[in-house]
């Protein structure tokens, strides 16, 4: 009883309750194929995410690892809202989450300026909130007079560079990290590591990261959890669970 | 579910009209003539049919080339409309994967889009009349009433057609020819009523939606005759379970869509 109510006392960001997700039956099929083979197309099933639950305590950072094909991404995206899930459920109590994407929506033709806008109302932020922020996020970028520029005449690494400056700058609740983003030249790409420390370890803010880097990992994060299969292998503190993994993985 | 819809409508209503926007404006950014486009394609369009069905076949109607102008316009944003929601998730896969979209959002933003090149095409239609000196009569409002349900049957026909162009690969070879054959019964260039052998016409101008929303607003715009109120409203209430069906399974199935494509 004195364990629950401690546990209550703990305020949650995220809370994931036996979580499947399948790939079935959604090959996409044609109608040419289908006529061509009158058989019934066998169906496919693969559960990327099989049956996961855990508890991300708000502000805090948790890490990610696991080999390629693990499900890692998979449950990113549930959790980003992009994938519904087949069973069980996330509750995310309230937040507001993003997934950290570069780029997302961006027009070609269009300026820097008017595709940060873009961008902005895309992930979900009001006009009003994007123009605020408009200012802080040119300067981040540190592409100068550029950004009244197509951006089709930036070159690649100015288009990361105000790609990663939009998500930056905009925040949310809950940030969800697919492999932490390295831009730009080095003098931006040490600019954004610093920029991206300072933004999770606010307390307010929860993290997730997904990272095969374990230096990363661990230079970042409080928890680790240690996906396998689509299951977690070990979930706890950052050093421990990294430890176990370079043994694992050796 | 009606909830959900005006709470998307509301949250991403913004996104919608900047997106609809820049997607017009990067049209044109590349050459300022561009935009002549908009205005030479339905032009080209109906000289070819005027030439075509007004000389070679001999088409009688009052003020031919409006008469077909009318038809274009609204031809096109249906068939522009449908065309594109087949392939609407797939094409925008690098947004649809990355963030939360309420997946009618697409849909709305293309639809916005050739809205406004069909407001285009509609001026010059008022450019016509007067270079014709078309009577102005007072069933001229009656435009607007079908319009709007014209515009609620498209978006309805694009929701079903959002779905199943994502499960369905080919889907977009299917939909071109029942397009091509809808254009020939829809009488872009010839009146559906009046060409066909006696008892057809008239079923074909009213169990054809399009031919009969196309063929009431030619009426009402050219020729100063109202269209059947009763008959508006039946094609009102099917556009709308049309929405409510296609949303329905729309918002069933949206967030699998991403697992396929």
């Amino acid at each position: 009883m004195e364990n629950a109510e401690k546990i209550e006392n703990i305020q949650y960001a995220i809370k994931v309750e036996d979580l499947h997700i399948r790939y079935k039956t959604l090959k996409a099929y044609s109608i040419k194929k289908n006529l061509l083979r009158l058989k019934k197309s066998e169906v496919d099933e693969f559960e990327a995410v099989r049956g996961v639950t855990f508890q991300v305590p708000k502000g805090e950072i948790m890490g990610i690892i696991g080999k390629n094909g693990s499900g890692k991404s998979t449950m990113l995206r549930a959790i980003a809202g992009i994938f519904s899930a087949d069973e069980g459920s996330i509750d995310l109590c309230g937040n507001k989450v993003s997934l950290l994407s570069i780029g997302v929506g961006f027009k070609k033709q269009l300026s820097g300026r008017e595709n940060i806008l873009l961008s902005g109302l895309l992930l979900g932020y009001t006009e009003t909130q994007v123009r605020e922020h408009m200012q802080e996020i040119i300067d981040f970028a540190e592409i100068g007079q550029f950004i009244d520029m197509p951006v089709r005449t930036y070159s690649s690494g100015m288009y990361s560079k105000l790609a990663f400056s939009i998500t930056a700058i905009l925040e949310s609740d809950i940030m969800l990290i697919d492999e932490v983003l390295s831009v730009g030249d080095a003098k931006f790409k040490k600019k954004s590591f610093n920029k991206m420390k300072k933004l999770i370890s606010n307390h307010d803010r929860t993290v997730m990261i997904v990272s095969h880097d374990i230096q990363t990992l661990s230079d970042l994060c409080e928890t680790v959890m240690w996906m396998h299969d689509g299951k977690i292998k070990k979930i706890g503190p950052a050093d421990e669970v990294l430890e176990e993994y370079k043994e694992f993985m050796k | 579910m009606f909830s959900r819809f005006i709470k998307d409508l509301k949250q991403f209503g913004g996104y919608t009209k900047y997106a609809a926007k820049s997607q017009l404006k990067s049209e044109v950014a590349n050459s300022y003539l561009n935009w002549l486009w908009w205005v030479l394609d339905p032009i080209c369009f109906m000289l070819i049919y005027t030439f075509i069905f007004g000389v070679v076949f001999n088409g009688k109607e009052l003020y031919f080339p409006a008469f077909i102008f009318v038809g274009i316009s609204m031809w096109d944003f249906f068939n522009r409309c449908v065309k594109a929601s087949v392939k609407m998730v797939r094409g925008n896969k690098a947004v649809v994967s990355k963030v939360y979209l309420p997946k009618f959002i697409l849909v709305l933003i293309d639809m916005m889009v050739n809205g406004f090149k069909m407001l285009i095409s509609f001026a010059i239609v008022i450019g016509m009349m007067i270079f014709y000196r078309v009577p102005l009569h007072l069933t001229i409002l009656w435009f607007f009433p079908i319009l709007f349900v014209f515009i609620l049957f498209t978006f309805g026909c694009c929701m079903f057609l959002l779905h199943y162009g994502v499960y369905v690969e080919d889907l977009s070879n299917v939909v071109n020819i029942v397009l091509r054959i809808v254009f020939y019964m829809t009488g872009i260039f010839y009146d559906v009523e009046k060409r066909l052998p006696k008892p057809y016409g008239k079923y074909l101008s009213r169990c054809n939606p399009l031919a009969y929303m196309i063929g009431s607003a030619r009426n009402a715009v050219l020729y100063g005759r109202a269209p059947s109120v009763k008959l508006l409203l039946v094609l009102l209430l099917v556009a709308l379970l049309l929405i409510y069906l296609g949303l329905r399974l729309v918002y069933k199935n949206e967030n699998n869509y991403v697992k396929v494509i």
